[in-house]
């Protein structure tokens, strides 16, 4: 039995970052890359189901990228995933959520898993779409911002709960297989210690094309996609100000200018 | 039997030869108990990781031999208990040394070659030696007593801060009573063997050969004397003296046979610990091997065979207990309760015929015998109980081998988890851009050199702290502005600077380490420079001691001894001499790993200052609590912090003015600590470099700036 976890490498702002010449990202040397926050949850909880489990369970880690995602595909595998699918094509550049959707649900179809974890946004787009997506490819029940899980692997359902407002818990119950996206805090992750991630460097990591997955270049990238960035950039400065000198000289700035907002007489 | 002849040792005059026999027989039955306990000892430390011991063995036995003698390491901030150990280890020496060499004439000498020297003056001599090495056994051993019965050391209370009251294991009982009953022991064979003497000689009055050389034994015969007068004859001091053979003897096999079974074994366990001392115990680390399958200590016998030595030469000093900061601010850590608790669970496993399954081996956890994660992730590895241990016992390379499995399981405070991965993304703690790592320069009226990019005399490795945490970047500012002015030719790394990586690998994450000196070495490998200077005293230590381990090895020296030549050769000069009244607190990475005391406290000197020393001290200096990666673990709340336990010593010192540091992380530590126990405007924290810059105002002119 199988569970599968999409996640995705995200990009994390350095100091004094500069834009791409085209304008539509951040040039590549200013970025850090990390496993998105989510995704360490999702993969901790799949692993857990599989620690708890009676049967063998196998998860698979699979994200869309070139080979620079492989450091978060180790890190998984570090962490206790058992396998690692990597699908890339020069193609998929410049694909919006729904067209990678379409590249997990060809994997997801391929593995034929028990379930589909993801988390429920990334941490550099935000779109918060791509689970959903994939449910929605597939055909699958879904649900997102799953906060407690009950799954036992080989039952026809689960049952999970997410947090609404007012403090308010959805108990929900979902036929199997389905897709749900991970809230954060829903678990502890481990730690992946750089002994065992270099371990895990010996682990083979799966690449697949577009043509093993049964797609073409169409189904992805911009050609596969409904939108497109068009630009990305740093608005115009607002008006923030620094209130410079001690405490009580930046305290009385600081009336100042709250009684030149009330207009109320000095 | 008889040998009246000349003056000699009555030895079993008067002996039935069925008694002899059986003395014989009892002697080769003590010798068997002991012989066998001594087997079962050895197996228990075979059980252990095989360890290969640096240098020679006969280099090792004789500074072992040295110490023992000296009995250096046993009289340190205890003289007391030194001066009477001295004279119970001599004594019982010069004892043992009278019966063997009894036992080496009459059991061998003669019987094989006829051979006889214990006689005439040799005899008398010997007797007055050994009838003095008895006082002094005696006298040491009832200070002893008086010490463990009356004056309530607090590091002889065996209560452990780890265990609550009710716990089986709480405050074991059982060592106390063997502490008395190894007292006793001794004491009642030293008194026995005087009345032995006593009524040896009343009983032997007549004879001229004993009685005429009695006050060659003068503490038997003043007995004998007492003796006598209390009413005593010849016949009733025969009787008294068959009975009282019969009783030292007895006592005395029963002892030699007990040997491997109670505390006496310290005899050879303390001797054997101390020949397999590492003098960098705590300073280098060891590197886990290739071969090993999974990192650090989670079974007991993944301890060396000579950790497994270390914990059966624990004497339950109580050192380490009093010198452990971790201790003294109530957290649940004495290094000497984990020796102990290792020791117990050794004992219970290894001493058996049959080794037990793996999972009744694994020392992790709160039954007895185990040792709890909380326990562990309270050490500062500050290195104080390792360097004030009597006998040797290396209890930091113990804890981080067992932290080793911890963070292996990731069994560790999340905010450490966090840190730790934060530190292989960035390479720094504080989680900042590696590009804004020598930010602090920019500040400065003049450009500091890129070493990755032309040669320096001096590569200054400024360590993470003194990069990022706004306060300590200060101190840095100064520090490049003081260089500059003395003219001295130096750069840093920049951005290719990495965390050296000596708190990490105290935390037990060793990849992490090999990852960071990796990073370290390459950028190190491809600067020009001469040396390196480092304020960081934690970088000190692991470039130092630790990566010569990986192939890098690079002169190194903390800034206060490069410091002190930059005055001794005139480059920096005094100009305001500062004349406050100052404490020096040494970090232990400078003071007690590296023996860097003198450096700092010349050049607090040279600057002016009058330092008063705190109570605790250079080797006995008193952890900030930030060391073993204990700055990222939060302290409980509500309990005193050893920062803050420190800097009320120091507020004890009247009229102080300046607590001075020469570490980023206790600059951090005791400004905090100062601000939390109210402290603040009765003296003030600052580091070695910014009192520099007080007492050199003048070299900051214009011109320095142009």
């Amino acid at each position: 039995m199988k569970i599968l976890v999409a996640v995705k490498q995200v990009a994390a702002l350095d100091e004094d970052f500069e834009i791409r010449a085209d304008g539509r990202d951040v040039e590549a040397d200013f970025l850090i890359r990390d496993l998105n926050e989510w995704d360490d949850f999702s993969l901790e909880e799949a692993v857990k189901i599989k620690e708890a489990a009676a049967e063998p369970i196998e998860v698979i880690a699979v994200c869309v990228g070139p080979e620079e995602v492989d450091e978060s595909l180790r890190k998984c595998l570090a962490k206790g995933a058992d396998r690692a699918i990597r699908v890339w094509d020069a193609a998929i550049e410049g694909s919006d959520p729904i067209a990678i959707a379409r590249v997990l649900a060809a994997v997801a179809k391929s593995e034929a898993p028990a379930m589909l974890f993801a988390g429920v946004q990334s941490s550099d787009h935000s779109f918060a779409s791509t689970g959903i997506a994939t449910a929605a490819i597939l055909g699958w029940p879904h649900a997102a911002v799953v906060s407690s899980l009950d799954y036992t692997p080989g039952a026809k359902s689960a049952v999970f709960r997410r947090e609404l407002e007012g403090g308010l818990l959805h108990e929900v119950e979902i036929q199997c297989p389905a897709v749900l996206t991970i809230q954060l805090g829903i678990n502890t992750p481990r730690y992946a210690s750089l002994r065992s991630i270099k371990q895990a460097a010996a682990k083979p990591i799966e690449v697949r094309s577009l043509a093993d997955l049964g797609l073409s270049a169409g189904d992805v990238g911009e050609a596969g996609s409904l939108s497109r960035v068009r630009r990305m950039y740093l608005p115009d400065k607002g008006r923030a100000q620094l209130i410079e000198g001690d405490a009580a000289q930046q305290a009385k700035r600081l009336a100042d200018i709250i009684r030149e907002f009330k207009g109320a007489a000095a | 039997m008889s040998r009246t002849d000349a003056v000699t040792r009555i030895l079993f005059e008067a002996f039935p030869t069925a008694e002899v026999r059986l003395f014989y027989a009892l002697g080769y039955a003590a010798i068997g108990v002991f012989g066998y306990g001594v087997y079962v000892q050895i197996r228990k430390y075979r059980r252990g990781a095989a360890l290969q011991l640096e240098g020679s063995p006969w280099s090792r036995f004789t500074e072992m031999v040295a110490i023992v003698l000296r009995h250096s390491t046993v009289a340190r901030r205890d003289p007391g208990a030194g001066a009477a150990h001295r004279l119970i280890f001599y004594g019982f020496v010069l004892l043992f040394l009278g019966t063997a060499t009894i036992t080496l004439e009459y059991d061998i000498l003669e019987p094989l070659f006829g051979i006889r020297f214990w006689q005439g003056a040799f005899y008398l001599v010997f007797s007055l030696i050994l009838d003095i090495a008895g006082v002094a056994l005696i006298g040491g051993l009832a200070f002893m007593m008086v010490r463990r019965g009356w004056m309530r050391l607090p590091k002889l209370d065996y209560a452990r801060p780890d265990r609550v009251p009710g716990d089986p294991d709480f405050d074991r009982p059982h060592y106390r009573r063997e502490d008395w009953a190894f007292l006793w022991t001794l004491l009642i064979i030293g008194g026995t063997g005087y009345l032995l003497e006593a009524s040896r000689l009343v009983w032997l009055q007549a004879r001229p050969d004993v009685w005429d050389s009695r006050w060659w034994s003068p503490v038997g015969a003043l007995i004998a004397e007492g003796l006598r007068a209390a009413g005593l004859n010849a016949d009733g001091g025969g009787l008294l003296r068959h009975g009282l053979w019969w009783f030292h003897g007895l006592l005395a096999l029963a002892f030699i046979a007990l040997i491997p079974y109670t505390k006496v074994k310290h005899i050879f366990t303390a001797a054997g610990s101390l020949m397999a001392r590492d003098p960098l115990a705590a300073q280098r680390l060891p590197r886990i091997p290739e071969a090993q399958e999974a990192p650090g200590v989670a079974k007991i016998t993944d301890f060396t065979w000579k950790q497994l030595l270390n914990l059966d030469a624990c004497t339950k000093c109580g050192r380490c207990h009093e010198a452990c900061p971790a201790r003294a601010v109530g957290a649940p850590l004495s290094p000497r309760d984990v020796i102990l608790s290792l020791r117990e669970f050794a004992n219970a496993t290894l001493e058996s015929g049959v080794l037990p399954a793996a999972a009744e081996l694994d020392v992790h956890g709160k039954a007895p015998g185990q040792v709890a994660m909380e326990t562990l992730w309270s050490c500062r590895t500050c290195m104080a109980c390792v360097e004030i241990c009597p006998v040797a016992v290396e209890h930091v390379p113990i804890i981080v081998q067992l932290r080793r499995k911890l963070v292996e399981d990731g069994a560790m405070d999340p905010l450490l988890t966090k840190t730790l991965q934060t530190i292989h993304k960035t390479g720094n703690s504080f989680g900042e851009s590696k590009r804004k790592r020598g930010s602090w320069s920019k500040s400065l009226p003049f450009k500091v050199k890129d070493a990755r990019k032309e040669p320096v005399e001096v590569l200054w490795f400024v360590g993470d702290y003194a990069s990022f945490d706004p306060r300590n970047q200060k101190v840095s500012q100064i520090f490049a502005e003081l260089l500059h002015e003395a003219q001295v030719d130096f750069g840093i790394l920049f951005d290719g600077e990495s965390n050296a990586g000596n708190d990490v690998r105290r935390v037990g994450e060793e990849g992490l380490y090999e990852v960071l000196v990796n990073a370290n070495v390459a950028a190190l490998q491809g600067a020009s420079f001469k040396t390196i200077v480092t304020t960081d005293p934690h970088s000190y230590n692991t470039i130092r001691n630790e990566y010569p381990d990986f192939g890098a090895k690079y002169p190194i020296e903390h800034y206060t001894s490069f410091v002190k030549r930059l005055f001794d050769s005139g480059k920096l000069k005094v100009n305001q001499p500062l004349k406050y009244r100052t404490t020096f607190h040494d970090p232990c990475h400078l003071g007690r790993f590296n023996k860097g005391y003198e450096a700092p406290r010349e050049v607090l000197k040279l600057l002016g200052c009058e330092i008063v020393e705190m109570g605790r001290s250079r080797a006995n200096s008193f952890c900030c609590g930030a060391g073993g990666g204990r700055i990222w673990i939060p302290d409980p709340v509500g309990a005193e912090k050893p920062a803050q336990n420190r800097i009320k010593e120091a507020a004890a010192i009247p009229g102080l003015e300046v607590y001075v540091v020469s570490c980023p992380k206790d600059l951090t530590m005791f400004e905090d600590a100062l601000k939390t126990t109210g402290n603040e405007g009765k003296f003030v924290v600052k580091e070695l470099i910014e009192l520099m810059r007080e007492a050199i105002p003048a070299a900051r002119t214009e011109e320095a700036y142009a």
